[in-house]
């Protein structure tokens, strides 16, 4: 149980926003995501990443160090991306020669690099209050009512189940393995590794097998019948759908405002 | 009457290896009847004939009297009525939250949504775990996901409920939960049929034991029957419950006798002592 305490899933099934209506949060991600990414200025996406980061962090009071970590890939992505739209995208007067190559940092490839890299960070910090705060197993229901395929959520489902355990299968075979010196040097490693893929394929193979007699068991007669639950659209209640549309509108005319402002 | 009956079934592996020989097991109606064995006996192979997922190659099983037809609308029936509760809990759960699990044999009953809420919600009460609906398996202990797992079989009502160990792996305090529950439920009417190696809890709960080892039942009857015959027990590969061995001791080193037929609980070990001492 420890083992899954503070990864992704551990807060996404215990955060201070868990009780919220499921729709209403994933509405509210892909709003914000939505006019984070038509915004013409980096006002704006930038304002969403501060505001969903002070959700994220005070109200569903995720561990800021978690956070920032999760933060860092895509952060790291679009910074590289900044550098380069910077130097090599654009035309037009440069702003800071480099000096090697001729190259130079021009305004308009400044300025997009710089409106992608708050696109990215806004539309991202949205992405992660949906990871953080909606527990797959809800995100499935949503899924359902969207009208996807019945297979495809089956499939996920039981992937989404499985990840676990053979995560755990896959750890405790890399302990006795590292046990028996498995990973002593650079060839013993590789050796051990192709053993424990191999033999978690056998695994999962016959675990699939058991599975699938332990459900036989239970009249399964191969379709996954899932209850709805009891969280709808219409439970969000009216006085939230209008601070939703509320925000998202300032957001929008924001938007509008403050589409021909840039740095430079 | 007897709910569960195999007459002389065999089943052969497809290389003609005999798992099962010649078995005849019953279970009376209302009883809690134990099967022991050494790991590999087939204890678990047995089982899967209860509820049609295994066929024999000869012989037949009978539930309620009646021969298990092999049809898909024969076998559902049967399933809803011989539930198994398996080893590993992990090979049980597979839905995403507790409570979609639990509803996954009513759901496949075709029940009403109505009547399913409320099988899972007692379901999940009579096995104490009201409260982790939402909860994934895997944020469980082991002795709540097997909870979970009774209660997924609980939730389709079956006449009779077969587990697979139900105690291997849990903590002490866990498995005696476990079996506690297991004799409430008994209570009620249900038939339980158990497969264990823990001798100890066997005479306090089972009220039949059979032993089968390599394939074959080589012993059966009562408790105090099968645990007189101590060289059947360990040619099995079991031994005697503690408390016996420590009377079988006392009497053959000590010659210090409490009465024969040996006490195989604490509670009869505790009726003989003071017996004595009062003497």
């Amino acid at each position: 149980m420890s083992m899954f305490e503070t990864t992704l899933d551990g807060y996404a099934h215990s955060n201070g926003l868990r009780d919220v209506n499921t729709y209403y949060k994933v509405f509210f991600a892909i709003c914000t995501m939505l006019v984070s990414l038509v915004s013409q200025s980096p006002v704006v996406p930038l304002l969403i990443f501060g505001i969903v980061t002070a959700l994220i962090i005070f109200k569903a009071k995720i561990s800021s160090k978690f956070y920032l970590k999760f933060m860092a890939v895509p952060f790291i992505f679009a910074l590289i991306n900044f550098i380069f739209m910077a130097i090599f995208f654009g035309v037009g007067k440069p702003l800071l020669e480099l000096g090697i190559f001729n190259l130079a940092v021009t305004v308009d490839g400044f300025n997009l690099g710089f409106l992608l890299l708050a696109r990215i960070m806004g539309g991202f910090s949205c992405l992660a209050f949906l990871a953080l705060t909606i527990p797959m197993t809800e995100l499935f229901s949503v899924f359902e009512d969207m009208k996807i395929p019945q297979i495809v959520i089956e499939l996920a489902m039981l992937m989404y189940r499985y990840i676990f355990l053979f995560l755990d299968e896959v750890l405790t075979m890399y302990h006795s393995q590292e046990t028996k010196l498995g990973y002593s040097s650079y060839r013993k490693s590789y050796k051990s590794l192709g053993m424990l893929a191999s033999n978690l394929f056998i695994k999962t193979w016959m675990k699939g097998e058991q599975v699938y007699v332990a459900m036989q068991s239970r009249c399964y007669d191969g379709s996954i019948k899932t209850m709805s639950e009891t969280g709808t659209i219409r439970n969000i209640g009216a006085r939230n759908l209008i601070l939703l549309a509320v925000f998202e509108v300032v957001l929008s005319v924001g938007t509008y405002l403050t589409g021909s402002l840039s740095i430079f | 009457m007897n709910v569960i009956e195999t007459k002389n079934i065999v089943y052969e592996y497809p290389d003609g290896t005999k798992a099962l020989k010649d078995v005849n097991f019953t279970a009376e109606e209302g009883k809690i009847i134990a099967l022991l064995g050494p790991n590999g006996a087939g204890k678990s192979t047995l089982f899967l004939h209860f509820n049609g997922i295994l066929e024999p190659s000869s012989g037949e099983v009978l539930v309620n009297g009646e021969s298990i037809g092999y049809e898909k609308k024969e076998l559902m029936k049967v399933r809803q009525k011989v539930g198994i509760v398996f080893q590993n809990p992990d090979d049980q759960l597979f839905a995403p939250t507790v409570m979609e699990d639990v509803a996954f044999g009513p759901m496949n009953m075709d029940l009403p949504e109505e009547e399913v809420k409320k099988r899972v919600k007692s379901a999940l009460k009579r096995v104490g775990m009201t409260g982790f609906e939402k909860k994934p398996p895997h944020h469980l202990s082991g002795g709540q996901k097997k909870r979970v797992a009774i209660a997924g079989i609980l939730a389709m009502h079956p006449e009779i409920m077969v587990l697979d160990e139900p105690t291997s792996g849990l903590d002490p305090r866990g498995a005696s939960q476990i079996m506690k529950l297991l004799y409430d439920l008994n209570k009620e009417g249900m038939t339980i049929i158990i497969s264990t190696h823990d001798v100890d809890l066997v005479p306090i709960y089972a009220s039949k034991i059979y032993i089968l080892s390599h394939g074959s039942i080589i012993k059966e009857g009562s408790p105090q029957t099968v645990f007189n015959d101590v060289e059947t027990i360990r040619a099995a590969d079991l031994r005697l419950p503690r408390i016996t061995h420590l009377m079988e001791i006392l009497n053959k080193e000590d010659h210090i006798l409490f009465g024969e037929p040996y006490p195989l609980t604490i509670g009869e070990a505790r009726r003989r002592i003071r017996q004595k001492a009062q003497d």
